[in-house]
């Protein structure tokens, strides 16, 4: 019996042994079937896709020189196509926000976060505030038309506006206050009308125009064709509409949970002179569904990937160590664009932490240098490099305060001995011996946190909580798992244990830096419940409020920089958080294995394509310039 | 008992065992006595320096100097700055820039220097150079900047009244200076990890957390499988039914996910070092308790322990004074694996982030997990994990070795 069985065992594994042998040649030979469809293209005419013989293209076949790869972006499968949905969980089609995705779906105007500039885009030429500022105009290109061939119209802007307040989007809902209608004059025309106050004015200008670079105009027939389909708006928010009519130079191919493509449009508008003048290089835009940030950085290292949005670490070995073609936006540190400030908050309801000596002793002390070497491997600029304030590093947002007016408040960091003078004259001390200072008679002990698994932001608490043993603080750290994490900060109260933690601020976008300012110090989002916006920690100050309240009414760019140099002021004076590092807008490092003429310092375009991953605002016109390394 | 002692120094499997365990020990004692730093102290500014005798340039300055007219210092120096492949590359861009291929001698160095010199402008971009190749270029030629001359390196300070710079020392390409000689030396053997802290500091701090934690994971283990078995074994009955569908259930369920989830649900604020040894002692005592109850059961009905029933001892006495003795040296190899299996299991938890929160204590299995987050394994710094797995697989290997050696001892059918 016990031979039997040993036979049999035998047996299995040998099967076993046939079985993954059999399996394997398949594997190999997939991408050999590859190589010739993709040499075939490389004549590149129109004539060389016409014989009859070539396989369709499938998902699984897609010609490596006719295709962009991007890791970083998606992480999951995606849920739907449809614009008026924020649940799409769909990076590379539909993302209404500052830097609004355009693959798909296009806005009046593409943001430029390096120029700030509106590019046109649907729009024909600048858009215009009338007189009192109440109303902005714009016209559409008579070129523009949906991917079915219909022209795109000003009905279609004003249908959308309608159906966004009609159905509670996220675009109506968070527009809805400062924006009153959008009409159509004519075919082209389109007017914006803002809403006013009691003074007649519009409510807030800023928010208005950033309308029309984060929003999509939507093809009203289609938006007809799901109204009628839809029971209510739940229904209408909820259908994946695979059947969606858009107007960008993409369309969908292919979409599973391991990947999801888009193919290039071949008649999109934008080949007319008006726009582009042609169409955008690669006819197939993929994302592969890494598991990790390490299997994604593995497919980049291999060159699987042509355009990388991960925060790859020390992403310079790549190039000095491996001698790989990988580049990114800048060719030495920071390597790319700082536009957000990851921040790390005060809970001022903690003891102690609405003392501002102590909320800045805590801010002074810490080794910014550390976090931004080790936690960020050097991609992010230093505080003596960019100056701490509330702007970003961008040179648009630098010039809109008085540098020098600040210059006594601002700090670098590790300064230990100025934040233990900072607390001994505010009469914190060491008064029982233990090594640890005391306010109220109660010990100075805090938590740091940030979300487990958030590797840069986790190393930068490290960081943190090491600056305060030098000051006799004790800061702790803890990592929750991100459900519990959003959960807590977005709520007030914070519970015990949540003293110092780290949130994110606003980036590059039309309405920054007054947006980012907002939500970092405006009352208006402290202590508040399902907070997504900012200040987390619960700080309060009337005098930044009020600041923050008149600037989208200014005209005057002095006045502008008054107020800003003064908001700076107040959040360098009463430290309600403070910025760890410089983080860009997006990653942004290409490998130039396949495609090459990626965005770069100095390329030469007008206006820069900004280094937005090529889908992003006008990182869009990338696409266009890119070309096959020959 | 010196005897058996004897006996088990003997088996040379456990001598191998034993001395590879007691130099661990006795390095992760005398090591700190030595190096009193504090092992999570960040002392570098940068990720992953790789190891070596760091020298500070600032105070090397200020050492004497030595003239030392080394043969081939001047070929190594070029070759540093000016490698072959670098050569080979210079020719593709002087070829592509125009330059005629058969006036390139890529062996000439100074005339190869002369027309990179002459042709060479970053702001050119040259069709089908990609934007990683241009890069490289400009880094090329800053490199090649101090090959033009070679004459010596001026030092200079800044005077903060006129905000000039004054000259304040000549480098020439023959001085040297010894290192025994510069203050400022720091030798990092292994490296430094991602948070800048010296490997082998923190490696020494890390081993002994681990083994500590697996002291107690396989202390604790090993008294729950030996209580449960022992009941088990010797009271039978109901109590031995009752165990025995206790010790099944755990059978089932595969003990790293239990573990998995139990460190899952205490949350990470509540994770330290002792925390998890126990989370880990709790989870892994059932094949103990097995083996223990199976020889207890063949103890339980021998001669003398029915005589000592008989004389009235009670349950305990007859446990402590009539089995366990005998089952003893089981227990204790039972234990050795104990350890060696906690220390792996707590390396496994960290490297899926589920180890002891950071900050307080460095162990095994979180400078792994570090390391991986940090993508060391894939960028090729090897000092950031290969000491890490070398010294779990040395732990590990030692004591299982130290086990196979008792159980040539203590095992009738593998006596020699």
């Amino acid at each position: 019996m016990k031979k039997n069985l040993n036979v049999l065992f035998t047996l299995l594994v040998l099967l076993g042994i046939m079985l993954s042998a059999c399996s394997a040649p398949a594997a190999t030979e997939a991408p050999a079937a590859e190589a010739p469809a993709a040499e075939a293209p490389a004549a590149e005419a129109p004539a060389a896709e016409a014989p009859v013989a070539e396989e369709p293209v499938t998902a699984d076949t897609l010609p490596r020189e006719q295709t962009m790869y991007f890791n970083g972006l998606q992480w999951g499968p995606i849920t739907g196509w449809n614009p008026y949905s924020s649940n799409n969980n769909n990076a590379m089609a539909v993302n209404q926000q500052d830097n609004a995705l355009l693959t798909m779906f296009e806005t009046p105007y593409a943001y430029n976060m390096l120029s700030g500039e509106f590019v046109p885009l649907l729009a024909d030429g600048p858009y215009a505030w009338d007189e009192g500022m109440t109303a902005i105009t714009f016209k559409i290109k008579s070129a523009a038309k949906w991917s079915d061939g219909t022209p795109i119209t000003a009905d279609d802007a004003a249908y959308t506006w309608a159906t966004n307040i009609k159905y509670e989007t996220n675009a109506g809902v968070s527009n809805k206050e400062y924006i009153d209608t959008i009409e159509a004059v004519d075919a082209q025309t389109v007017v914006v009308k803002a809403k006013l106050n009691a003074d007649g004015k519009a409510v807030n200008p800023l928010l208005v125009a950033n309308y029309l670079t984060n929003n999509y105009i939507i093809q009203k027939a289609w938006t007809e064709t799901l109204e009628a389909r839809s029971a209510d708006a739940a229904a209408f928010k909820a259908d994946p509409a695979e059947d969606v009519v858009g107007s960008g130079p993409y369309k969908k191919f292919f979409a599973d949970e391991t990947k999801v493509v888009l193919e290039r449009d071949d008649n999109y508008w934008g080949q007319d002179a008006s726009m582009f003048g042609k169409l955008p290089t690669p006819k197939y835009l993929a994302h592969i569904m890494y598991k990790d940030n390490a299997a994604g950085f593995t497919a980049f290292q291999a060159g699987e990937v042509d355009v990388s949005q991960q925060f790859n670490a020390n992403i310079q070995d790549l190039w000095l160590k491996d001698m790989l073609p990988v580049s990114t936006y800048l060719p030495e540190a920071p390597y790319g664009i700082g536009a957000s400030l990851p921040t790390a908050f005060f809970n001022v309801a903690s003891n102690g932490l609405d003392q501002v000596a102590i909320r800045k002793a805590i801010a002074m002390a810490v080794d910014y240098d550390t976090i931004i070497a080790n936690a960020m491997t050097n991609q992010s600029a230093t505080f003596t490099q960019v100056p701490r304030s509330i702007m970003n590093p961008t040179a648009g947002e630098q010039g809109m305060y008085d540098q020098a007016a600040v210059a006594e408040l601002q700090w670098t960091g590790k300064d230990i001995e100025g934040a233990k003078a900072m607390l001994d004259a505010a009469g914190v001390v060491d008064s029982d011996g233990d090594g640890w200072r005391e306010y109220n008679g109660k010990k100075l002990s805090y938590v740091a946190l940030c979300p487990n698994g958030w590797s840069d932001w986790q190393a930068a608490i490290e960081v943190v909580a090491a600056a305060g043993k030098e000051i006799g603080i004790e800061i702790t750290t803890n990592f929750p798992e991100w459900a519990v994490y959003q959960t807590v900060v977005t709520n007030w109260p914070l519970p015990e244990g949540y003293d110092i933690f780290m949130m994110w601020s606003d980036g590059a976008g039309p309405a920054q830096p007054w947006a980012r300012v907002r939500k970092l110090i405006g009352s208006e989002f402290a202590q508040t419940q399902g907070n997504w916006n900012g200040n987390w920690g619960g700080y309060k100050n009337a005098d930044a409020d009020a600041l923050i309240a008149g600037i989208p009414g200014m005209t005057d760019p002095a006045e502008v920089k008054a107020a800003y140099t003064e908001l700076t002021k107040i959040y360098l004076t009463d430290v309600p958080s403070f910025t760890l590092m410089y983080r860009p807008q997006n990653f942004h490092a290409v490998n130039e294995t396949v495609w090459t003429n990626f965005p770069h310092d100095g390329d030469g375009t007008n206006p820069p394509v900004p280094p937005m991953d090529l889908v992003f605002g006008w990182g869009i016109a990338g696409l266009y310039n890119v070309e096959l390394v020959k | 008992m010196i005897h058996t002692l004897q006996q088990i120094f003997h088996s040379g499997k456990f001598k191998l065992g034993f001395a590879i365990f007691t130099s661990l020990l006795a390095f992760i004692f005398i090591y700190p006595i030595f190096i009193p730093e504090a092992p999570l102290a960040i002392l570098g500014q940068g990720t992953f320096f790789p190891p070596g005798i760091y020298v500070n340039v600032y105070d090397s300055l200020d050492t004497s100097k030595y003239i030392i007219n080394q043969e081939g210092a001047a070929k190594r120096r070029i070759a540093n700055k000016l490698s072959e492949d670098d050569r080979v590359a210079i020719k593709e861009y002087l070829v592509a820039a125009g330059v005629d291929e058969s006036r390139i001698d890529i062996t000439n160095t100074d005339e190869l220097l002369q027309q990179w010199k002459a042709t060479f402008d970053p702001k050119r971009s040259i069709k089908g150079f990609t934007n990683a190749k241009r890069n490289y270029y400009i880094r090329l030629n800053t490199a090649l900047q101090s090959l033009y001359s070679t004459g010596p390196a001026i030092i200079a300070v800044n005077d903060p009244e006129t905000n000039t710079l004054l000259e304040s020392k000549k480098v020439t390409v023959t001085e040297y200076v010894n290192v025994n000689e510069v203050p400022t030396v720091r030798i990092f053997p292994l490296g430094t990890d991602n948070f800048g802290r010296d490997m082998l500091t923190e490696l020494v701090a890390a081993t002994k957390t681990s083994l500590q934690i697996g002291f107690i994971a396989g202390l604790i283990a090993t008294l729950i499988g030996l209580t449960l078995g022992l009941l088990a074994g010797y009271i039978g009955g109901f109590v031995d039914d009752i165990i025995n569908f206790i010790s099944n259930l755990f059978i089932v369920i595969p003990p790293f996910v239990l573990l998995v989830l139990i460190s899952f649900s205490i949350g990470q604020e509540q994770r330290g070092a002792s925390t998890v040894a126990a989370v880990i002692g709790f989870t892994s005592w059932v094949w103990t308790a097995r083996a223990v109850r199976s020889q207890v059961i063949s103890l339980r009905n021998r001669d003398h322990v029915n005589l000592s029933k008989l004389s009235g001892h009670s349950i305990p006495h007859i446990i402590l004074t009539d089995i366990l003795p005998y089952i003893a040296s089981y227990v204790i190899m039972a234990m050795i694996l104990q350890i060696s299996s906690g220390i792996l299991a707590e390396a496994s938890l960290s490297i899926l982030g589920l180890g002891p929160k950071t900050t307080e204590v460095p162990t095994l299995g979180l400078m792994m997990n570090w390391a991986m987050i940090y993508q060391a394994q894939l960028q090729g710094n090897w000092w950031a994990y290969f000491p890490v797995l070398a010294v779990i697989a040395l732990i590990a290997f030692s004591m299982n070795l130290m086990n196979t050696g008792l159980d040539q001892v203590f095992n009738p059918s593998l006596r020699d």
